[in-house]
């Protein structure tokens, strides 16, 4: 198996702190890999050591099988890093931005401007090319700033949790330049803390927490390994439906009840003969999918969100 | 990569209206508010109000002895009583009044006594009554040489013999070595030019620390860019912009305050010598500093601290000895005095070769200094 990247027990310390426990996870080429993880959980740190930014204290990094560490120079060039904050100099326009960084990659004339041209497409803002970003919505610079990490067509590209505080339109336009640079054969590392993205983007997880890797594999394995199927019923709210003799595990949850099993149909089964009994009118009775959140729970005891 | 990183910069320089007023507006305005405050100061007038209460050809010969004399001007008002303007040195609204009383040319003319004048004066006001007082001396002097001659030439002294005993034992003779005439512009527009170059450091330090705290500099540190095209594409921009900036204080001075340079050549290289400085300091301290405010005090205490010791707001000479030798470890000082040499004393090349080595060694401390804490930048930024 091709892989893009591999990754094998990455330490890291700040003083006394430590902020990578011997990571290791590989990425093949061509997916859209996520590492998914609760803030401050070493994601970032990781990034950066992926994109040549930081050194890592030990373990090692190969990049389309260049040691990253040692060849850094040759792995800058196939990769193509898009970091949390927006990184751009919001006094010049879009287009003077991706000069810049075209430049900084070895782009120049022609070749610059028509990929400056193709890239500004792709993020649907050729229109505002000549605007100051400091003119732009939140998720419009977050446009130009995946942009600028494009236009040397890498073959690798690190996303840091690249929709932080953006409006759906943004994150939308993201995710489909995301869809459509995997399918144009480009390796995705997608960082971010939101599991519904990496659920809907990815084919391959790791999981971080506290600078140790805590799961690895496809979404379906770790889905199947680690997540529970369950099922929610909302009620009118008239009267509460008897869940007493329904099997598996119950709670409140959103409007309804939500019950863990292992057997689907037979719970759904035994749910709606707790409804007819004590005569409540069922709004939504339904299968509620396994969940990164519930993986992630049953793992470390705490949900993603409250990490 | 430099020629990109520079381009970048000086775009991003020419959208920062705040730089252009540090580095241009403001010393223009130093430059023009502090020729007007000292630029006619060689050449004031001394205003004497008197009042003639004796109106005869005496007192008005007098009065006129005194206009004669080149920066003392007459001023009289007749509307007020010398009760009313005496009340005003009181108030501090004049600071002397020269009062020939009724009977001066009579008493003048009987050669009994001295005729009287009387100066009421503001006794706080001493540095400007002086010269005044000084004047009515010297014209009392002349009164009573004019009388031993008449006596001397009465009792059958000749004209030789007289003229060589009044003349006086000393003569101080009064020679100006100045190749230009010294005049106070020649200070103030270099020196201001020299001390708002220092001023690039702040737009300097700005920009790198910003470039860190945003995560700029990481991020390019993901690109192919070698750190080293980094500092010298974020060095060269301010290297022209204190050129630029010499260029065109150096010209106001000429144009509007009729400035002459001297030799361009030695001007030129002084500016280039002075712009690697302060470019250097620049580098060094914005590659050190931890944040945008210690790089502005850093940089406050180097222009003003400078400035203040290096002899760029009044001649070094005006000061203590030890406030000299301190002086000459700025650069501001050697920078200075190499065009003032260039300016005022028409040096060249030849003359001012010293002070452009001392300008070009603090840059090279300068730039050594920032290579060895660049690094400690680098890893500062990753983070």
């Amino acid at each position: 198996m091709e892989y893009a990247l591999q990754v094998s027990q990455l330490q890291k310390s700040y003083g006394q702190k430590t902020a990578l426990h011997g990571i290791s996870f590989q990425v093949r080429t061509g997916t859209c890999f996520g590492l998914l993880g609760p803030n401050g959980a070493g994601k970032s740190t990781t990034m950066k050591i992926l994109a040549g930014i930081l050194a890592p204290d030990s373990g090692s990094v190969h990049v389309f099988g260049i040691d990253a560490v040692q060849r850094a120079g040759d792995v800058r060039k196939v990769i193509g890093y898009v970091p949390q904050n927006i990184t751009l100099y919001e006094k010049l326009s879009a287009y003077d931005n991706l000069i810049f960084f075209g430049e900084m990659y070895g782009l120049q004339g022609a070749t610059l401007k028509q990929r400056i041209s193709e890239v500004l497409e792709q993020v649907g803002l050729q229109d505002r090319a000549r605007d100051a970003l400091s003119t732009f919505s939140g998720g419009m610079m977050r446009r130009v700033n995946m942009a600028a990490a494009l236009l040397h067509r890498p073959k690798l590209i690190i996303l840091d949790e690249p929709t932080v505080g953006i409006d759906p339109q943004s994150r939308n336009h993201i995710f489909e330049m995301i869809r459509q640079l995997n399918q144009e054969g480009v390796t995705i590392l997608y960082s971010t803390h939101y599991m519904e993205e990496v659920e809907v983007m990815c084919e391959d997880v790791a999981i971080i927490d506290h600078g140790s890797v805590i799961a690895n594999g496809s979404l379906h394995e770790l889905l199947a390994q680690y997540g529970t199927q369950s099922v929610y019923v909302e009620t009118d709210g008239a009267a509460a439906p008897d869940l007493a003799s329904v099997p598996g595990t119950s709670a409140p949850h959103g409007s309804g009840w939500k019950i863990e099993t292992d057997d689907v149909l037979r719970t759904m089964r035994s749910v709606s003969d707790a409804c007819l009994q004590s005569h409540c009118a069922v709004a939504r009775l339904e299968v509620v999918r396994p969940s990164l959140e519930t993986v992630f729970l049953n793992l470390t005891g705490t949900s993603l969100r409250d990490a | 990569m430099i020629k990109s990183i520079a381009r970048k910069e000086i775009r991003l320089l020419l959208k920062e209206k705040g730089t252009f007023f540090w580095l241009l507006v403001l010393p223009i305005l130093f430059i023009v508010l502090f020729a007007s405050v000292f630029g006619s100061a060689g050449s004031s007038t001394i205003k004497v109000q008197y009042l003639d209460m004796d109106h005869t050809a005496a007192s008005k010969e007098l009065l006129q002895s005194i206009e004669r004399i080149d920066g003392f001007e007459l001023k009289t008002d007749s509307t007020l009583s010398l009760e009313k303007q005496i009340a005003s040195i009181r108030d501090g609204k004049l600071s002397a009044l020269l009062v020939l009383p009724q009977g001066f040319e009579a008493n003048l003319q009987s050669g009994t006594g001295p005729a009287e004048v009387t100066l009421y004066r503001d006794e706080t006001a001493n540095s400007s009554v002086a010269p005044i007082q000084a004047v009515l001396h010297n014209i009392a002097g002349s009164y009573r040489d004019a009388n031993i001659a008449q006596a001397l030439a009465s009792s059958g002294m000749n004209e030789a013999k007289l003229k060589q005993v009044l003349t006086p034992p000393i003569h101080v003779a009064e020679k100006t070595e100045n190749v230009i005439p010294f005049d106070m512009i020649s200070q103030v527009v270099p020196g201001y030019t020299v001390m708002f170059v220092f001023f690039v450091i702040i737009s300097m330090t700005r920009r790198f620390i910003s470039d860190k705290d945003t995560g700029m500099t990481a991020r390019l540190s993901s690109t192919p860019m070698r750190p080293l095209s980094y500092l010298i594409g974020m060095w060269i921009p301010y290297l022209l912009v204190v050129v630029f900036q010499c260029a065109v204080l150096l010209s106001f001075g000429h144009f509007v305050y009729g400035l002459e340079l001297g030799d361009m050549l030695s001007v030129i290289i002084i500016i280039l010598a002075l712009a690697f400085c302060v470019t250097g300091l620049g580098l060094a301290l914005s590659v050190f500093a931890k944040s945008e405010n210690q790089g502005i005090a850093f940089t406050q205490l180097i222009a003003m601290g400078g400035a203040v010791i290096g002899g760029l707001w009044f001649p070094t000479e005006m000061m203590p000895k030890f406030m000299q030798t301190i002086g000459h470890f700025t650069p501001q000082y050697w920078a200075q005095q190499g065009l003032k040499s260039v300016i005022l004393h028409g040096a060249h090349l030849q003359d001012i070769w010293l002070n452009v080595l001392i300008l070009l060694a603090f840059a090279v401390v300068a730039l050594l200094i920032a290579m060895l804490q660049f690094p400690r930048f680098m890893r500062q930024a990753a983070h």
